[in-house]
């Protein structure tokens, strides 16, 4: 299975290198798309072998996914897995996506709701949780995890418009859409930093986001 | 019309003309442009001093008592369209932009 791991990745530096270093180890192909940093992360990614693909300014994560993911299936992908340069993602849970994938389209991680999810994030998860099942019919316990994997077909179909946050919600959008086979996957996730991320603020612009894909169906 | 209204009118119409001036001698906008905002400015200027010009529209027609309730109503048709267009402007900036700086980055 050819398999192509992409990190988008903005202002990292502290993180990238053993994020790439841990992914290497297990799987060839690992790119890291620089999504305008102005600290060190391009640099210390293409020191740790990863592809870095670089964009002049920042564009946001949907944005720089998308590259990522473009640039993997150029290269002949078969199966893309997506993930965070924060090291919040082991890269070890890899091969449970890759075992699950030989069934489905997509393979959604999830963390789990436990005490160390900082309190805003419950909430905020579980209004966007509920909202997906209410729109689109899709059951997942978190629909704003960034690890996740999809076949490069189902890629294709998947592929969003939104260049920020949003896109988390817009691949589920269209993941049911075109009734892609889905499953779950449990990650463990550390929260390092509980300021960065979604805000209270992005999570009402996806909610409206939400809203509108599927009045646009 | 309340004449400090009316006063408040005609100078923000004198100070939008002398703007439109200095944008337009900066060959910031096309002559075309620049006459149609001479234009503009003029036209309100000239509703502010005599709104009764105004009168057949607002009363007869669309039933407003008073004109300055339609210039506000107008005003409010005007920055809400102007809004839209300005939100279409910038989605197909971004969407340009986005295309542009993938382009470069996958050049790898």
């Amino acid at each position: 299975m050819n398999v192509w791991v992409v990190i988008p990745a903005r202002n990292e530096q502290k993180t990238i290198g053993s994020v790439v270093a841990s992914t290497k180890r297990l799987y060839k192909n690992v790119v890291v798309v620089d999504d305008g940093s102005t600290d060190k992360t391009k640099v210390i990614a293409a020191k740790n072998k990863a592809i870095v693909l670089s964009h002049a300014v920042n564009l946001g994560k949907g944005a720089a996914l998308k590259t990522g993911c473009d640039y993997a299936v150029k290269n002949g992908a078969v199966v893309l897995v997506v993930m965070d340069a924060d090291a919040q993602h082991n890269p070890q849970d890899i091969s449970q996506f890759l075992e699950k994938m030989k069934n489905v389209d997509i393979v959604f991680g999830y963390r789990k709701l436990d005490q160390n999810m900082p309190f805003i994030f419950k909430v905020g998860n579980t209004f966007i949780n509920h909202l997906t099942f209410l729109l689109y019919g899709i059951k997942l316990h978190d629909t704003q995890c960034g690890f996740r994997a999809f076949s490069s077909a189902s890629y294709r179909k998947i592929r969003w418009h939104s260049p920020d946050y949003s896109m988390e919600s817009e691949m589920i959008s269209n993941a049911g859409r075109y009734k892609l086979r889905y499953v779950e996957v449990p990650i463990k996730t550390v929260y390092k930093d509980r300021y960065k991320g979604t805000t209270v603020m992005d999570g009402i612009k996806i909610a409206m986001n939400m809203v509108w894909w599927k009045l646009r169906r | 019309m309340i004449l400090g209204i009316q006063i408040v009118g005609v100078l923000f119409g004198l100070a939008m003309l002398y703007i439109t001036f200095l944008h337009g001698k900066r060959k910031e906008f096309t002559s075309k442009e620049g006459i149609f905002w001479i234009v503009a400015w003029v036209g309100f200027i000239i509703l502010v001093v005599f709104p009764n010009v105004l009168d057949f529209i607002a009363s007869d027609l669309l039933n407003i008592s008073r004109t300055l309730d339609f210039l506000i109503i107008l005003g409010f048709i005007f920055l809400i369209g102007i809004s839209f267009y300005n939100y279409v402007l910038i989605r197909k900036g971004q969407k340009k932009l986005e295309d542009l700086v993938r382009k470069l980055a996958l050049k790898k």
